[in-house]
């Protein structure tokens, strides 16, 4: 009896061995996220982004006559990242692996991809050191932390000193941002900017983000009067610096967050008509349509139809980075005519999507291996947007535009009674 | 004096008083239960969900909620330590460590569990009330939680100098074995200096809640100050946690303003080293 139940299992075993041979016309890609754990919600929101960009693939048939299935592996933390990685490789015989969303968990993961030559193509994680080592095989879509922090350089430069007839080489430039490795590539990437374009800057002064007391920076802000605060910080520092900054009656006449804490709706909700006017950079998402080739805005809003009808809600920033992800790199295996990973990476640094080609409004053009940044899309961008009415608006760079900036900040005797003093 | 020299003093005050206010209740507990209290950063966040809870759903004013929150955190103290404190205060003290963590950590995926990790603040009046006088500029609620801190500390200094039950606290803080010799009831008294000592981080949070905000791990912010606040001060003096609360606050404003930001818990830390090695009692303590 054991026997033959044993017969029966191995029976059984190689049946779905051969099933999942007879299944290898799929184009099977390894996807790489953590599913489950504390980064989950947005690790699934993610990937459901990815999973519209497959169901319109196949829908039309498949890539050259070949369906496009997940072979979904779940990295709850870097090290669980790593082996996840190494099972897609060795037990599921993956081509290419598409991730993260963390930008630790693709860090580490993308390490043992190019050890094995497979494709690591990365979506979501943002830390300019994953495309900053020489990698072949890696490719990234999404703008870089570093990208940020020169959007908000450039937006200096470029907008508010003409606007407030400040010579660009005296505009007066404070930079604060929280310690760990997000604040401090965000914020040391617009200081080396803002130094490179001849911008004053007056002080550079990191944090920590846990610490309960930011009056120093404040005192320090106050001692040296910049125009233009440049901040990168999470949440409670940033709702933190902002009440410290009006108890101790600290005015600028610029101030731009860089994503995390001045783009949540923590902050409107928090400070409501306080917290208007100041500047956030972030993922472009709510731009100008007119930026759109015709194609791209039937495709955006075509990914938004299907995103509600299947989840329930209207995708934002990580579905969409999720999207353009798996989009790009669908059209780069249609292109390599197979899923080899020498022929995706060559494929790969062929792809010239114009800016208005992908739904996040930038456009695709990779990094070669020889160039520090190897792997990385060049045309990926963040927006700057201003906070009006407690809701963000996208006012940089000015094709993507949907209002123009205002500036500048009232001070907050001016807001107490309801002033403003805008330069048209 | 230079304006700047005086606000940074004025601001590293204000904030020495609100660790003082957290690290008074620690002292309490850890000099009469011989306890670390490790879940004592939850109850502080407790308390600011207490107040926050209260104002949202009862429109009371934070400080008004005191009247509320002060007995409610003396008797959550006495139904903690009857629960969970008295059957271990014989046991080692690894156990004990185990235990208050043990609590932290419940409290805080409770807190997660019931009121998601959404950051609550309390907008009232005078949340963003700045009371200028010759230059210098004081945040009208945290003049209000350092006065109220002042005031309470001395109460409660009073209370132990003055009355009987703060003189059982006192003796059982001093040498346990005489002090049931000589008749004071040991565990009645432990549970009421766990009550005050809660009732005290209970007061910081009303305190806390109109110039901060609440989230499930907001303790954890609050509580590694205070433990340094306590070892500063000599472990169980409260004299000393007060001194030592105020030093590190005015320590954090100039070292923030005149040498980094980036580097004033890395300064605080090195004069708490200091301290332990020229004076390994703290600075108020007796050995």
């Amino acid at each position: 009896m054991r026997k033959k139940i044993l017969g029966f299992m191995v029976a059984a075993i190689l049946i779905m061995g051969m099933f999942s041979v007879s299944s290898a016309a799929d184009y099977r890609i390894g996807a790489l996220f953590p599913f489950t754990g504390t980064l989950a919600l947005l690790g699934n929101e993610t990937f459901n982004g990815a999973v519209i960009a497959q169901d319109m693939v196949n829908e039309k048939g498949g890539i050259g006559g070949r369906k496009v299935s997940w072979v979904k592996a779940d990295g709850v933390d870097p090290k669980k990242a790593i082996t996840e990685c190494e099972r897609l490789i060795a037990v599921e015989k993956v081509k290419v692996v598409f991730g993260t969303y963390s930008s630790s968990l693709s860090y580490a993961a993308s390490e043992v991809a190019e050890r094995n030559k497979i494709i690591y193509w990365e979506q979501g994680g943002i830390a300019d050191n994953i495309t900053a080592r020489g990698f072949k095989y890696l490719f990234r879509t999404i703008p870089r932390a570093g990208d940020f922090g020169v959007m908000a350089a450039n937006f200096v430069n470029e907008v508010v000193a003409p606007t407030l007839k400040i010579d660009p080489k005296k505009i007066k430039v404070g930079i604060m941002f929280e310690d760990s490795l997000y604040g401090t590539s965000v914020g040391n990437a617009a200081a080396k900017r803002a130094k490179e374009l001849g911008l004053d800057v007056v002080a550079t002064e990191s944090y920590s983000a846990k610490t309960v007391d930011l009056s120093s920076i404040v005192m320090i802000f106050k001692a040296k009067k910049p125009d233009v605060i440049i901040a990168t910080s999470y949440m409670e520092d940033s709702i933190l610096f902002w009440r410290q900054a009006k108890d101790m009656d600290l005015n600028v006449k610029v101030f731009i967050g860089t994503g995390a804490g001045h783009g949540m709706p923590e902050w409107a909700k928090t400070f409501g008509k306080e917290g208007n006017y100041i500047f956030n950079v972030d993922p472009p998402i709510g731009i100008n349509p007119k930026v759109f080739k015709a194609e791209t805005a039937t495709l955006l809003n075509d990914f938004r139809e299907r995103f509600n009808k299947k989840f329930g809600h209207y995708p934002a920033v990580h579905a969409t980075a999720g999207f353009v992800g798996a989009q790009v790199l669908l059209e780069t295996i249609g292109k390599a005519g197979s899923d080899d990973p020498e022929a995706i990476r060559k494929a790969a640094l062929t792809i010239d999507i114009p800016e208005g080609g992908t739904i996040f409004g930038f456009g695709v053009k990779f990094a070669p291996p020889d160039h520090p940044a190897a792997g990385q899309n060049l045309r990926a961008h963040p927006v700057l947007m201003q906070w009006l009415d407690q809701k963000l608006s996208v006012v940089y760079p000015k094709a993507f535009a949907v209002a123009e900036p205002l500036m500048p900040l009232p001070t907050w005797e001016q807001r107490a009674k309801g002033q403003t003093s805008f330069i048209k | 004096m230079d304006l700047t020299i005086l606000q940074l003093i004025v601001n590293g005050l204000l904030l020495g008083g609100m660790y003082a206010l957290i690290s008074i209740g620690l002292t309490l507990i850890f000099g009469v239960l011989e306890i670390i209290n490790f879940a004592h950063g939850e109850f502080l966040m407790l308390s600011m969900y207490g107040s926050y809870w209260l104002f949202q759903l009862y429109g009371v004013d934070p400080y008004l909620s005191l009247l509320i929150i002060l007995p409610a955190f003396f008797f959550i103290g006495l139904l903690v330590q009857r629960t969970t404190i008295q059957p271990i205060l014989e046991a080692p003290p690894l156990n004990q460590i185990f235990m208050t963590v043990g609590l932290s950590m419940v409290l805080q995926n409770l807190a997660l569990f019931i009121w998601t990790a959404d950051y609550r603040t309390v907008k009232t009046s005078y949340s963003a009330l700045t009371l200028k006088t010759a230059g210098l500029m004081i945040s009208f609620p945290r003049l209000v939680a350092f006065l109220l801190a002042m005031g309470m500390i001395s109460a409660l200094l009073l209370f132990l100098k003055k009355t009987y039950m703060g003189k059982s606290i006192r003796a059982l803080a001093q040498e346990r074995k005489a002090a049931m010799l000589m008749g004071i009831n040991v565990y009645r008294t432990y549970q009421i200096a766990f009550g005050i000592g809660i009732a005290c981080v209970g007061a910081a949070g009303a305190l806390l809640i109109p110039v901060y905000f609440v989230f499930p791990s907001v303790g954890s912010l609050f509580v590694l100050i205070a433990f340094v606040v306590v070892v500063l001060g000599g472990y169980n003096s409260l004299t000393g946690s007060l001194v030592g609360g105020l030093i590190i606050g005015v320590v954090e404003a100039f070292s923030g303003f005149y040498i980094s930001p980036h580097l004033k818990e890395a300064i605080y830390f090195v004069i708490f080293i200091l301290i332990l090695l020229f004076r390994p009692m703290g600075l108020f303590g007796r050995a």
